[in-house]
Protein backbone atom coordinates (compact mmCIF):
# COMPACT_ATOMS: atom_id res chain seq x y z
CA UNK A 1 0.00 0.00 0.00
CA UNK A 2 1.13 3.47 -0.63
CA UNK A 3 2.08 4.78 2.42
CA UNK A 4 0.28 8.94 2.91
CA UNK A 5 2.37 11.68 4.49
CA UNK A 6 -0.58 13.69 7.06
CA UNK A 7 0.36 16.05 9.91
CA UNK A 8 0.07 14.78 13.77
CA UNK A 9 -1.02 17.37 16.19
CA UNK A 10 0.43 16.16 19.48
CA UNK A 11 -1.67 18.72 21.48
CA UNK A 12 -4.42 15.38 20.61
CA UNK A 13 -4.12 13.15 23.29
CA UNK A 14 -4.97 10.32 21.04
CA UNK A 15 -2.40 11.11 18.14
CA UNK A 16 0.30 12.51 21.18
CA UNK A 17 -0.25 8.36 22.57
CA UNK A 18 0.06 6.96 18.83
CA UNK A 19 2.79 9.12 18.21
CA UNK A 20 5.16 8.61 21.63
CA UNK A 21 4.20 4.44 21.19
CA UNK A 22 5.46 3.86 17.97
CA UNK A 23 8.66 6.02 18.79
CA UNK A 24 9.34 3.30 21.53
CA UNK A 25 9.08 0.56 19.72
CA UNK A 26 11.72 2.26 17.88
CA UNK A 27 14.18 3.36 21.57
CA UNK A 28 12.82 6.59 21.56
CA UNK A 29 12.62 7.40 25.17
CA UNK A 30 12.67 10.89 26.30
CA UNK A 31 9.42 12.79 25.72
CA UNK A 32 10.02 15.78 28.62
CA UNK A 33 7.84 18.40 27.99
CA UNK A 34 11.36 20.43 28.12
CA UNK A 35 11.74 18.23 24.23
CA UNK A 36 8.64 17.73 22.99
CA UNK A 37 6.61 21.65 23.30
CA UNK A 38 9.29 23.04 21.75
CA UNK A 39 8.41 21.59 18.39
CA UNK A 40 6.94 23.49 15.52
CA UNK A 41 5.48 20.69 13.37
CA UNK A 42 5.42 17.00 12.94
CA UNK A 43 4.37 14.48 10.14
CA UNK A 44 3.19 10.59 10.23
CA UNK A 45 3.44 8.37 7.63
CA UNK A 46 0.42 5.90 7.68
CA UNK A 47 0.06 2.61 5.73
CA UNK A 48 -4.10 3.47 6.00
CA UNK A 49 -3.98 4.17 9.66
CA UNK A 50 -1.37 2.52 10.58
CA UNK A 51 1.86 4.97 11.84
CA UNK A 52 4.99 3.65 9.88
CA UNK A 53 7.07 6.73 10.30
CA UNK A 54 7.28 10.14 11.34
CA UNK A 55 9.56 13.31 12.30
CA UNK A 56 9.52 16.48 13.50
CA UNK A 57 11.32 20.08 13.62
CA UNK A 58 11.94 23.07 16.21
CA UNK A 59 13.20 25.70 14.29
CA UNK A 60 15.70 24.81 11.47
CA UNK A 61 16.75 21.29 13.70
CA UNK A 62 14.94 18.50 12.32
CA UNK A 63 13.65 16.24 15.73
CA UNK A 64 12.26 12.79 16.34
CA UNK A 65 12.75 11.02 13.45
CA UNK A 66 11.41 7.61 13.30
CA UNK A 67 10.78 4.46 10.55
CA UNK A 68 9.51 1.44 10.70
CA UNK A 69 10.78 -0.37 7.36
CA UNK A 70 9.78 -3.86 7.99
CA UNK A 71 7.34 -3.75 4.85
CA UNK A 72 9.75 -1.41 2.59
CA UNK A 73 13.35 -1.96 1.26
CA UNK A 74 15.50 0.26 3.01
CA UNK A 75 15.23 3.56 3.23
CA UNK A 76 12.46 4.32 1.38
CA UNK A 77 10.26 5.49 4.57
CA UNK A 78 13.08 7.37 5.75
CA UNK A 79 13.54 9.41 2.92
CA UNK A 80 10.07 10.01 2.50
CA UNK A 81 9.96 11.46 5.93
CA UNK A 82 13.05 13.13 6.03
CA UNK A 83 11.67 14.33 1.95
CA UNK A 84 8.60 15.91 3.36
CA UNK A 85 10.34 17.72 6.63
CA UNK A 86 12.90 19.36 3.85
CA UNK A 87 10.01 20.24 1.57
CA UNK A 88 8.31 21.87 4.77
CA UNK A 89 10.80 23.86 6.19
CA UNK A 90 11.41 24.98 2.30
CA UNK A 91 8.00 26.58 2.24
CA UNK A 92 8.59 28.51 5.62
CA UNK A 93 12.20 29.67 3.85
CA UNK A 94 14.41 27.40 5.96
CA UNK A 95 16.57 25.78 3.75
CA UNK A 96 19.91 25.58 6.11
CA UNK A 97 18.58 22.39 8.30
CA UNK A 98 20.54 20.56 10.88
CA UNK A 99 20.11 17.24 12.76
CA UNK A 100 21.37 15.74 15.72
CA UNK A 101 21.41 11.98 15.35
CA UNK A 102 23.04 8.56 17.01
CA UNK A 103 26.37 7.94 15.07
CA UNK A 104 24.73 4.67 12.93
CA UNK A 105 22.36 7.34 11.42
CA UNK A 106 24.75 9.29 10.11
CA UNK A 107 25.39 7.83 6.92
CA UNK A 108 21.32 7.78 6.18
CA UNK A 109 21.37 11.25 6.19
CA UNK A 110 24.18 11.67 4.11
CA UNK A 111 22.41 9.73 1.55
CA UNK A 112 19.96 12.01 1.38
CA UNK A 113 22.65 15.24 1.10
CA UNK A 114 23.26 16.15 4.31
CA UNK A 115 27.08 16.72 5.72
CA UNK A 116 28.00 15.41 9.13
CA UNK A 117 30.01 18.58 11.02
CA UNK A 118 31.22 15.94 13.59
CA UNK A 119 30.44 13.06 15.71
CA UNK A 120 31.16 12.29 19.24
CA UNK A 121 31.07 8.63 20.76
CA UNK A 122 27.27 8.95 21.14
CA UNK A 123 25.79 11.72 18.69
CA UNK A 124 26.45 12.96 15.16
CA UNK A 125 25.60 16.61 13.68
CA UNK A 126 24.74 17.66 10.58
CA UNK A 127 23.73 19.90 8.41
CA UNK A 128 21.99 20.86 4.90
CA UNK A 129 20.97 23.25 2.45
CA UNK A 130 21.95 26.68 1.23
CA UNK A 131 24.48 27.64 3.86
CA UNK A 132 27.32 25.54 5.59
CA UNK A 133 30.13 25.94 8.16
CA UNK A 134 32.67 26.79 5.30
CA UNK A 135 30.13 29.57 4.31
CA UNK A 136 30.11 30.25 8.04
CA UNK A 137 33.65 30.19 8.39
CA UNK A 138 34.12 32.12 4.83
CA UNK A 139 32.56 35.20 6.52
CA UNK A 140 34.64 35.46 9.41
CA UNK A 141 37.79 38.02 8.96
CA UNK A 142 40.77 35.60 8.89
CA UNK A 143 43.80 37.58 11.28
CA UNK A 144 47.10 36.61 11.07
CA UNK A 145 49.73 34.91 13.56
CA UNK A 146 49.62 32.09 15.64
CA UNK A 147 48.82 33.96 19.04
CA UNK A 148 45.18 34.40 18.82
CA UNK A 149 42.77 33.40 21.19
CA UNK A 150 38.81 32.95 21.36
CA UNK A 151 36.25 33.77 24.15
CA UNK A 152 32.54 32.77 23.66
CA UNK A 153 29.42 34.79 25.37
CA UNK A 154 26.34 35.33 25.32
CA UNK A 155 26.42 38.62 26.69
CA UNK A 156 23.05 39.31 27.92
CA UNK A 157 23.88 42.02 28.09
CA UNK A 158 27.53 43.41 27.66
CA UNK A 159 28.73 43.88 32.02
CA UNK A 160 31.99 44.94 33.15
CA UNK A 161 32.41 41.13 34.02
CA UNK A 162 32.50 40.29 30.07
CA UNK A 163 34.65 42.94 29.68
CA UNK A 164 37.15 42.07 32.34
CA UNK A 165 37.27 38.69 30.54
CA UNK A 166 37.85 40.10 27.21
CA UNK A 167 40.97 42.54 28.06
CA UNK A 168 42.26 39.64 30.54
CA UNK A 169 42.65 37.48 27.14
CA UNK A 170 43.47 40.62 24.68
CA UNK A 171 46.71 41.78 27.14
CA UNK A 172 47.31 37.65 27.03
CA UNK A 173 47.11 36.63 23.53
CA UNK A 174 48.19 39.12 20.27
CA UNK A 175 44.65 38.98 18.72
CA UNK A 176 41.29 37.78 20.38
CA UNK A 177 37.91 36.85 18.34
CA UNK A 178 34.77 36.98 20.82
CA UNK A 179 32.08 35.25 18.98
CA UNK A 180 28.40 36.20 20.75
CA UNK A 181 25.90 33.41 21.09
CA UNK A 182 23.32 34.17 18.20
CA UNK A 183 20.46 32.54 19.32
CA UNK A 184 17.35 34.57 19.94
CA UNK A 185 16.26 33.58 23.13
CA UNK A 186 17.86 35.73 25.45
CA UNK A 187 16.10 39.25 26.91
CA UNK A 188 18.42 41.17 24.64
CA UNK A 189 18.27 40.08 21.40
CA UNK A 190 20.93 38.59 19.23
CA UNK A 191 21.82 41.88 17.37
CA UNK A 192 21.49 44.10 20.41
CA UNK A 193 24.29 41.79 21.94
CA UNK A 194 26.55 41.80 19.54
CA UNK A 195 26.67 45.60 19.12
CA UNK A 196 26.70 46.07 22.80
CA UNK A 197 30.33 43.64 22.49
CA UNK A 198 31.12 45.48 19.88
CA UNK A 199 30.67 49.31 21.66
CA UNK A 200 31.72 47.82 25.25
CA UNK A 201 35.51 46.79 23.49
CA UNK A 202 35.59 49.41 20.73
CA UNK A 203 38.77 50.98 22.31
CA UNK A 204 40.61 47.03 22.27
CA UNK A 205 42.41 46.86 19.24
CA UNK A 206 42.70 43.08 19.36
CA UNK A 207 39.91 42.05 19.53
CA UNK A 208 37.19 41.00 16.74
CA UNK A 209 34.01 40.74 17.37
CA UNK A 210 31.65 38.46 15.27
CA UNK A 211 28.49 36.32 15.52
CA UNK A 212 28.81 32.92 17.01
CA UNK A 213 26.31 31.54 13.79
CA UNK A 214 24.20 28.93 14.07
CA UNK A 215 27.80 26.81 15.07
CA UNK A 216 28.76 28.23 18.92
CA UNK A 217 26.38 27.48 21.78
CA UNK A 218 23.48 27.57 19.63
CA UNK A 219 19.97 26.16 19.67
CA UNK A 220 21.05 24.02 17.17
CA UNK A 221 24.01 22.67 18.77
CA UNK A 222 23.57 23.41 22.21
CA UNK A 223 19.58 23.22 23.27
CA UNK A 224 20.27 23.32 26.90
CA UNK A 225 21.81 26.49 27.29
CA UNK A 226 18.54 27.24 26.28
CA UNK A 227 16.48 24.59 28.06
CA UNK A 228 16.29 23.35 31.46
CA UNK A 229 17.80 19.86 30.72
CA UNK A 230 19.44 17.15 33.03
CA UNK A 231 23.28 16.56 33.46
CA UNK A 232 23.76 13.95 30.97
CA UNK A 233 21.94 15.70 28.40
CA UNK A 234 24.30 19.20 28.72
CA UNK A 235 27.62 16.68 28.50
CA UNK A 236 26.18 15.65 25.20
CA UNK A 237 25.26 18.57 23.38
CA UNK A 238 28.86 20.69 24.83
CA UNK A 239 30.73 17.37 23.51
CA UNK A 240 29.12 18.54 20.05
CA UNK A 241 29.76 22.21 21.10
CA UNK A 242 33.00 21.97 21.76
CA UNK A 243 34.20 19.52 18.76
CA UNK A 244 32.53 21.91 16.05
CA UNK A 245 34.83 24.87 17.65
CA UNK A 246 37.95 22.28 18.13
CA UNK A 247 37.88 20.88 14.35
CA UNK A 248 36.18 23.63 12.31
CA UNK A 249 36.39 27.22 13.96
CA UNK A 250 39.59 26.88 15.79
CA UNK A 251 41.62 24.79 13.25
CA UNK A 252 40.05 26.95 10.44
CA UNK A 253 40.66 30.60 12.43
CA UNK A 254 44.26 29.43 13.91
CA UNK A 255 43.24 29.97 17.24
CA UNK A 256 45.07 28.51 19.96
CA UNK A 257 43.63 29.31 23.55
CA UNK A 258 40.10 29.16 24.55
CA UNK A 259 39.50 31.91 27.61
CA UNK A 260 36.39 30.51 29.97
CA UNK A 261 34.57 32.63 32.34
CA UNK A 262 33.59 31.01 35.55
CA UNK A 263 30.42 30.96 36.43
CA UNK A 264 29.66 29.70 39.68
CA UNK A 265 25.75 30.41 39.68
CA UNK A 266 24.97 28.20 36.54
CA UNK A 267 25.33 24.50 36.75
CA UNK A 268 25.35 24.55 32.92
CA UNK A 269 27.90 26.59 32.14
CA UNK A 270 30.14 24.60 34.83
CA UNK A 271 29.30 21.06 33.21
CA UNK A 272 30.07 23.08 29.64
CA UNK A 273 33.59 24.21 30.72
CA UNK A 274 34.24 21.04 32.16
CA UNK A 275 33.46 19.65 28.84
CA UNK A 276 35.77 22.10 27.33
CA UNK A 277 38.67 20.83 29.10
CA UNK A 278 38.32 17.80 28.53
CA UNK A 279 37.72 17.97 24.96
CA UNK A 280 39.84 20.69 23.03
CA UNK A 281 43.24 19.79 24.19
CA UNK A 282 46.07 19.57 23.43
CA UNK A 283 45.47 21.53 20.36
CA UNK A 284 43.42 24.19 21.78
CA UNK A 285 44.33 25.43 25.34
CA UNK A 286 41.88 26.00 27.76
CA UNK A 287 42.98 29.11 30.03
CA UNK A 288 39.81 30.15 32.96
CA UNK A 289 39.86 33.91 34.50
CA UNK A 290 38.30 34.01 37.75
CA UNK A 291 35.40 36.32 37.72
CA UNK A 292 35.37 40.13 38.17
CA UNK A 293 34.37 41.05 41.62
CA UNK A 294 32.60 44.38 42.65
CA UNK A 295 34.07 46.26 45.32
CA UNK A 296 31.94 44.90 47.83
CA UNK A 297 32.84 40.63 46.88
CA UNK A 298 29.97 40.46 44.75
CA UNK A 299 30.49 39.03 41.47
CA UNK A 300 29.22 40.94 38.66
CA UNK A 301 26.79 39.10 36.98
CA UNK A 302 24.34 39.83 33.80
CA UNK A 303 21.69 38.53 35.27
CA UNK A 304 21.84 41.03 38.10
CA UNK A 305 21.91 43.40 35.05
CA UNK A 306 18.28 41.88 33.79
CA UNK A 307 16.84 41.76 37.53
CA UNK A 308 16.98 45.37 37.77
CA UNK A 309 15.57 45.92 35.01
CA UNK A 310 12.88 43.67 35.99
CA UNK A 311 12.20 45.75 38.76
CA UNK A 312 13.02 49.19 37.31
CA UNK A 313 16.43 49.41 39.63
CA UNK A 314 18.75 50.51 36.66
CA UNK A 315 21.04 53.22 38.70
CA UNK A 316 21.93 50.14 40.91
CA UNK A 317 23.76 48.70 38.00
CA UNK A 318 25.73 51.59 36.84
CA UNK A 319 28.87 50.43 38.12
CA UNK A 320 28.74 47.13 36.96
CA UNK A 321 28.29 47.76 33.19
CA UNK A 322 30.08 49.96 30.89
CA UNK A 323 28.55 53.30 29.44
CA UNK A 324 27.06 52.05 26.25
CA UNK A 325 25.52 49.15 27.97
CA UNK A 326 23.78 51.17 30.63
CA UNK A 327 22.91 54.08 27.91
CA UNK A 328 21.09 51.24 25.78
CA UNK A 329 19.54 50.14 28.65
CA UNK A 330 18.08 53.49 29.67
CA UNK A 331 16.94 54.24 25.94
CA UNK A 332 15.00 50.85 25.71
CA UNK A 333 14.08 50.32 28.91
CA UNK A 334 10.18 50.21 28.70
CA UNK A 335 10.68 47.70 25.83
CA UNK A 336 13.02 45.46 27.48
CA UNK A 337 10.47 45.38 30.48
CA UNK A 338 7.88 44.27 28.06
CA UNK A 339 9.67 41.96 26.98
CA UNK A 340 9.69 40.21 30.22
CA UNK A 341 6.32 41.21 31.18
CA UNK A 342 5.63 38.73 27.84
CA UNK A 343 7.12 36.08 29.37
CA UNK A 344 11.19 36.53 28.34
CA UNK A 345 12.79 34.49 31.15
CA UNK A 346 15.77 36.37 33.13
CA UNK A 347 16.88 34.14 35.27
CA UNK A 348 18.30 31.61 32.79
CA UNK A 349 21.59 32.15 30.46
CA UNK B 1 19.71 36.75 -14.51
CA UNK B 2 20.43 37.04 -10.65
CA UNK B 3 18.72 34.67 -8.26
CA UNK B 4 16.84 36.68 -5.64
CA UNK B 5 16.00 34.39 -3.05
CA UNK B 6 16.60 30.27 -2.15
CA UNK B 7 13.97 27.92 -3.40
CA UNK B 8 13.80 23.97 -3.64
CA UNK B 9 11.79 21.28 -5.98
CA UNK B 10 11.75 17.91 -5.79
CA UNK B 11 11.89 14.92 -3.17
CA UNK B 12 14.18 12.27 -1.88
CA UNK B 13 11.88 9.61 -3.24
CA UNK B 14 13.09 6.93 -5.59
CA UNK B 15 13.90 8.07 -9.12
CA UNK B 16 13.35 11.79 -7.97
CA UNK B 17 16.15 14.93 -7.28
CA UNK B 18 15.95 17.51 -4.67
CA UNK B 19 17.37 20.61 -6.02
CA UNK B 20 17.74 23.70 -3.90
CA UNK B 21 19.19 26.63 -5.64
CA UNK B 22 20.57 29.62 -3.89
CA UNK B 23 22.64 32.95 -4.43
CA UNK B 24 25.95 32.84 -5.37
CA UNK B 25 28.83 34.83 -6.28
CA UNK B 26 31.38 33.00 -7.69
CA UNK B 27 30.28 31.23 -10.84
CA UNK B 28 27.74 28.16 -11.05
CA UNK B 29 28.71 25.99 -8.22
CA UNK B 30 26.78 22.68 -8.25
CA UNK B 31 27.20 20.39 -5.31
CA UNK B 32 25.50 16.80 -6.22
CA UNK B 33 25.17 13.71 -3.62
CA UNK B 34 24.22 10.77 -5.83
CA UNK B 35 24.51 6.95 -5.59
CA UNK B 36 25.15 6.65 -9.37
CA UNK B 37 28.01 9.70 -9.40
CA UNK B 38 30.70 7.97 -10.81
CA UNK B 39 28.58 6.82 -13.54
CA UNK B 40 26.43 9.41 -14.34
CA UNK B 41 27.53 12.80 -12.36
CA UNK B 42 29.03 14.05 -14.91
CA UNK B 43 25.86 14.19 -17.09
CA UNK B 44 23.74 14.73 -14.18
CA UNK B 45 25.64 18.01 -13.76
CA UNK B 46 26.26 19.31 -16.96
CA UNK B 47 22.03 18.69 -17.51
CA UNK B 48 21.52 20.67 -14.63
CA UNK B 49 24.04 23.23 -15.95
CA UNK B 50 22.67 23.28 -19.31
CA UNK B 51 19.27 24.69 -17.58
CA UNK B 52 21.01 27.24 -15.59
CA UNK B 53 22.71 28.52 -19.04
CA UNK B 54 19.53 28.62 -20.97
CA UNK B 55 18.60 30.57 -17.54
CA UNK B 56 21.95 32.64 -17.98
CA UNK B 57 22.44 32.50 -14.44
CA UNK B 58 25.93 33.66 -14.24
CA UNK B 59 26.15 32.94 -10.31
CA UNK B 60 24.38 30.91 -8.44
CA UNK B 61 24.55 28.06 -5.70
CA UNK B 62 22.70 24.42 -6.65
CA UNK B 63 22.64 21.67 -4.30
CA UNK B 64 21.22 18.25 -6.39
CA UNK B 65 20.30 15.15 -3.83
CA UNK B 66 19.74 12.59 -6.54
CA UNK B 67 18.11 9.14 -5.77
CA UNK B 68 18.26 7.69 -9.19
CA UNK B 69 15.96 10.50 -11.34
CA UNK B 70 15.93 10.46 -15.27
CA UNK B 71 17.40 13.04 -17.48
CA UNK B 72 14.24 14.49 -17.88
CA UNK B 73 12.91 14.70 -14.41
CA UNK B 74 16.10 16.37 -13.59
CA UNK B 75 15.59 19.14 -16.01
CA UNK B 76 12.09 19.64 -14.93
CA UNK B 77 13.02 19.97 -11.39
CA UNK B 78 15.96 22.41 -12.32
CA UNK B 79 13.84 24.52 -14.09
CA UNK B 80 11.02 24.85 -11.46
CA UNK B 81 13.62 24.88 -8.76
CA UNK B 82 15.21 28.04 -10.78
CA UNK B 83 11.85 29.82 -11.71
CA UNK B 84 10.97 29.79 -8.13
CA UNK B 85 14.36 31.25 -6.98
CA UNK B 86 13.95 33.61 -9.54
CA UNK B 87 10.15 34.49 -8.55
CA UNK B 88 8.65 33.95 -12.12
CA UNK B 89 7.19 30.63 -11.77
CA UNK B 90 4.08 31.83 -13.25
CA UNK B 91 5.23 32.59 -16.73
CA UNK B 92 6.38 29.55 -18.73
CA UNK B 93 10.48 29.50 -19.28
CA UNK B 94 10.65 29.65 -23.46
CA UNK B 95 14.33 30.05 -22.48
CA UNK B 96 15.09 26.69 -21.10
CA UNK B 97 11.93 24.54 -22.70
Amino acid sequence: MDAQIRDINLANPDEFEEWKNFLESLGIANFSGAEVDPLDGTIGLFEGDKLVGTGSYSENILKYIGVCHKDTSNGVYFNKVVSSLLTRLGQLGVFHVFVFTKPQYSKSFQHVGFSEIVQSENAAFLETGNYNIKDYLAEIPHLAGDDISAIVMNANPFTLGHRYLVEAAAKRSKHVYVFVVSTDKSLFNSKERLELVKEGTKDLENVEVVSGGDYLVSYATFPSYFLKSDKSKVVYQTTIDALVFKEWIAKNLNIKTRFLGTEPESKTTDVYNEVLRDVLPPEVKVEVIPRKENGSGDIISARTVRLAIKNDNISSIRNIVPTSTYDFIENHLGELQDRIKKGMKIDGN
Amino acid sequence: MEIKKTAMDGTLESSDIQITVSKGTNGVNIDLTSDVKERFGDDIIATIKKVASDFQLDNVNIKAVDQGALDCVIKARAITAIQRALGNSEEPAWEAL
